[in-house]
Order: C-alpha cells, then sequence, then structure tokens
C-alpha cells in the first residue's frame, strides 16, 4: 500500500485529537466500553436477567464478549460518519486519498477493541479453560475488520453528501443492538424454540449476528464457529469492503466541494 | 488512486493541459443536501442559477513556465487551482498535470493542531506522498527554512499565525515539486521572510519546476512569472507574455496603469 505511511500519520492524528488535553487521554478509550459494560451487565444480567432460566453459563462473559464486538461496530460507523465534514479543511484544500480518514477512525477503534479482547480473553480462559477455537480468531477478527471498514467507508461519505445518514444510523443502532445476540443465544434459548422464524432472522437478516457469534464462540465457547457462520461472515467482509470502497469512489469526487 | 493516476495521463512532469474545461458550482448556502429532499425530489427550486467558474477554459503549459493568473474575485482563479490540483473534478472536458504537484491553496490546511511543528512536518509530507526516510532527508532544511527554532517541538496551537504560515510555507517548499500551484499565499510573515520565500521558488522554477501563481500582487507577478492568463467571469480573455498582459488586465479592471516606479 502506497500510502501506507500517510494512513499512519492520520491514526496518529485522530488518536490526538480526541481526548487532547485529558488527564486519562487515550485510557478513555478503555474506559468508556469498560463502563459501559458494567451499566448493561447489572442491567441484564443482574436486574432483569434477560435470558432467564436459560441463563448461558457464566452469563458476565458471555456478555462481555458480544459486547465488545458491538461496541467497535457502533463507535466505528457512529465515528466515521461525520469524519469527512470533520476534516474539511483538509478535504477542501489538499489532494491525497481521502478514504484514509474513515479508514484511521476505524483503526483507531480497532485498537480499543484489540485492547478490551486483551483484557477479556485470558479471563475467559481462566475461568471457562481453552479450546482450538482461539487458534481462528485472527481470521474471524480480520472479517469483523474488513466488515466495518468497508460499512464505514459507506456510511461516512454518504454521511458527506446527505447529512441525516448519521442521525438515521444512530436511532437505527438502538433496535439494531437489541437484536443482535448479545443477551441472548438465539439457538439455545428455550424461549426462541418454537419460533424458528424468529431464530433465522435474528442469526441470519443482522449482518452483525454471525460476528458476534463467531467471535464468542471463540473466545468464550473454545470452539470454532460452525462453517455456515464463517461461510457468512467471509461473503459479508467481501461485499462490505467491496461495496463500501465501490461507493466511495464512485461518490468521492465532489468531496471537496460538499463538505 | 483511480484519480490520482488519470491525473498525469500522457503529460511529462510539469506539464500542465486544460481542454475544454468546464465547471459550475451551486452557490446555494447550505451545501449538504438531505434524504428527504432526495425522496421528495423537491431540490429546492429557485435562488442563484449555479455559477460558472470555469468555462470551456484551454490552455497548455509546459515544463519549467511561470504563469501568473489575475482576474477579478470570482473570475474562476482559484476553481482553476482546484482543478489543476485535482482536488475538483470538472464536469465536462480534460485536465492533466503532470508530476509531482504542490498546491499552497491554504498554507497549513492538514496541521494536527495538537501536534508539535516537528510532527506536522511528517503528516504533511506524508499528505504529499512522501515516505518517512524521505521526509527525515529534508527536515533539517524544513526546520532552518521556518526559523522556528526551540518552537518546532511545540504544539502549532501554540504559534502565532505567522509561525504557522512560515511552517506551511517551509514544508510546501521542499516537497521537490514539478508543478507549483499557489494561490495568494505569499503574503506569509514579515518582509524578510517574503523575499525569503520568493527567492525559494525562484530556486525550484530554476530547478525546472513549473509554476502558476494567483494574486491580486500586480508587481508580484511581474517579478516571478513570464506569462500571464487573465480570466474573466470563467473564461480565458488573455493569454501571452505578462508586459502585454499587465496593461489588458488594467484596461479590464478598469483602474489606471500603476505609476512606473523611478
Amino acid at each position: 500500500m502506497a500510502h501506507r505511511y500517510l494512513f499512519e500519520q492520520m491514526v496518529r492524528r485522530e488518536l490526538r485529537q480526541k481526548y487532547k488535553g485529558s488527564a486519562l487521554g487515550v485510557l478513555w478509550y478503555l474506559i468508556n466500553p469498560l463502563v459501559l459494560m458494567g451499566a448493561y451487565y447489572l442491567m441484564f444480567g443482574v436486574l432483569f436477567k434477560v435470558a432467564g432460566s436459560d441463563q448461558p453459563q457464566h452469563y458476565p462473559l458471555f456478555l462481555l464478549v458480544g459486547l465488545v464486538v458491538w461496541i467497535f461496530f457502533s463507535q466505528a460507523v457512529i465515528s466515521a460518519a461525520p469524519s469527512l465534514l470533520d476534516q474539511g479543511a483538509l478535504v477542501r484544500k489538499a489532494r491525497f486519498p481521502r478514504e484514509t480518514i474513515p479508514a484511521s477512525v476505524v483503526t483507531v477503534q480497532l485498537v480499543t477493541f484489540l485492547a478490551l479482547l486483551a483484557l477479556l480473553t485470558p479471563v475467559t480462559i481462566a475461568v471457562r479453560g481453552t479450546g482450538p477455537g482461539l487458534l481462528a480468531l485472527p481470521l474471524v477478527l480480520a472479517c469483523l475488520f474488513a466488515f466495518v471498514l468497508g460499512f464505514a467507508l459507506a456510511v461516512s461519505v454518504l454521511h458527506a453528501y446527505f447529512r441525516d445518514v448519521a442521525p438515521i444510523l444512530s436511532a437505527a443502532l438502538l433496535p439494531w443492538f437489541f437484536l443482535s445476540p448479545i443477551f441472548f443465544d438465539p439457538t439455545t434459548a428455550d424461549r426462541f424454540s418454537a419460533h424458528s422464524n424468529l431464530v433465522f432472522i435474528l442469526e441470519w437478516v443482522n449482518p452483525v449476528a454471525p460476528f458476534i457469534v463467531a467471535v464468542r464462540d471463540e473466545i468464550y465457547g473454545g470452539a470454532l464457529p460452525s462453517g455456515e457462520v464463517l461461510a457468512y461472515i467471509f461473503v459479508a467482509a467481501a461485499l462490505a469492503l467491496g461495496g463500501g470502497l465501490a461507493l466511495f469512489r464512485r461518490m468521492q469526487g465532489e468531496l471537496a466541494v460538499v463538505v | 488512486m483511480r484519480k490520482r493516476a488519470a491525473l498525469d495521463e500522457g503529460v511529462r512532469p510539469g506539464e500542465i493541459v486544460l481542454e475544454h474545461a468546464t465547471r459550475s458550482f451551486s452557490v446555494k448556502a447550505d451545501r449538504g443536501r438531505t434524504l428527504k429532499e432526495m425522496l421528495i425530489g423537491r431540490e429546492r427550486a429557485g435562488g442563484p442559477a449555479p455559477v460558472e467558474a470555469l468555462r470551456d477554459v484551454s490552455l497548455r503549459i509546459e515544463p519549467g513556465e511561470t504563469v501568473g493568473i489575475v482576474g477579478r474575485n470570482g473570475a474562476g482563479k482559484s476553481s482553476t487551482l482546484r482543478v489543476l490540483s485535482g482536488i475538483v473534478p470538472l464536469n465536462s472536458g480534460r485536465v492533466a498535470c503532470g508530476g509531482q504537484i504542490v498546491a499552497q491553496l491554504e498554507l497549513g490546511a492538514g496541521f494536527g493542531r495538537d501536534f508539535s511543528g516537528r510532527e506536522n512536518i511528517f503528516l504533511n509530507g506524508a499528505l504529499h506522498g512522501l515516505t518517512k526516510e524521505q521526509i527525515e532527508a529534508r527536515i533539517d532544511a524544513i526546520v532552518a527554512f521556518s526559523e522556528l527554532g526551540d518552537f518546532i517541538d511545540a504544539p502549532v496551537s501554540t504559534y502565532s499565525s505567522g509561525m504557522f504560515l512560515r511552517l506551511g510555507f517551509a514544508i510546501a517548499a521542499h516537497l521537490d515539486a514539478d508543478v507549483l500551484l499557489i494561490d495568494e499565499v505569499l503574503a506569509v510573515g514579515d518582509e524578510a521572510f517574503q523575499r525569503k520565500c520568493e527567492a525559494r521558488i525562484a530556486e525550484q522554477i530554476a530547478a525546472g519546476a513549473t509554476l502558476v501563481l494567483v494574486s491580486h500582487d500586480a508587481a508580484l507577478i511581474e517579478r516571478t512569472c513570464e506569462r500571464l492568463i487573465v480570466l474573466d467571469g470563467g473564461e480565458k480573455v488573455f493569454d501571452g507574455p505578462v508586459g502585454e498582459g499587465m496593461p489588458f488586465y488594467h484596461r479590464l479592471m478598469g483602474t489606471a496603469e500603476p505609476v512606473p516606479s523611478p
């Protein structure tokens, strides 16, 4: 990649601009999701007991692994959406591959995500033992990154032209979050067994779901994801990245005029 | 990059070609559209018509030429530079600009405010496609040129506007440009620094760079350029030696010839 150094510099710039002058600096990237995870655990794991009697074993860990994946996805697309407008001065006055702007935003979120996984994985190994699944984790994470990057590219360029993309996205993310298999496992939860259509929808219509399932199978379950899930995330990653990049390149011409 | 490749297609480094270039801009106050407007299909009718910033402009600039562009406000000067630098695409026609293009449209546009001057040199160099090693090879010259001294390691948010511009120019001046596109940014710092900038530009021209300079400063253009292009209403109304062009320009503007200095 010819612009690797530019990309590296943009990531550094992005890291520096967020949380500048704050006492904890970059640590906020870790603290925010940790606080969020604590709150959700308290709410769904302890107070409401969402998963009921068939609550998975070691429910906090089950919950946390899914949450970390969701937080990566949602934070990455939410912060990528206005990124081209935020960097308007640069887009209007300099010529460089604009893809690096949303890509650096997503990469910063990826770093946070990996740090959270690095905290979480030893705990799950200690509590639940380990399995061969962990070996395939890099492959699954690479697919997840490609998927999120493709999605973020599309969202950022669309938002530059149509300013209501980001509000629509934030409105959609909340119900999307509750419909994602973060608090529950659709395949094993008793209450879903009578509704096979619903299970199918929860598992396969939501493109984020198989990524959550795959990461959780490996870290929490210690097992390889099923062939179906692996095939799905592979195709979803390729389609999202290919589509996102194509859309970005198609639409980026007028960026200096619209931002 | 597809766009990057297309921009220097079929031209030598330093050569610039515009063929029947046309570009218009809509002048709505609110630049973004919303999906609602798209879906309803109502494009806020009325309001001012799009401004034609470039109207069927053709020109060819050979490597090493020094070209000044003048015209009244809104004549299309800045649009021409933005088109040549590949930042804004044409509606129709062809643009080609060869080699390393260094566009100084706004000095320090890409600066990270919390980065030190030194870190911004690396960021800016990277924006122009340089590698870390290439920037390291130039950094001493850039720091020396900027005259920032110890401030080079302070965040640029602490700089005065003059320091900010000096650093911006110092970086742009050391990127080995084949084409220099400069928009009204030479009013940098004090007079001594301005002279230094002009001298640096002259060095780059002597090394074979092409210069396209937009300015309202007739004296500056007469000092640095041999060829003059006068734009009016998005059209090229004069293209020739600067000695003939300046009187034409002053007549166009309805201003008297400046009194020749003794």
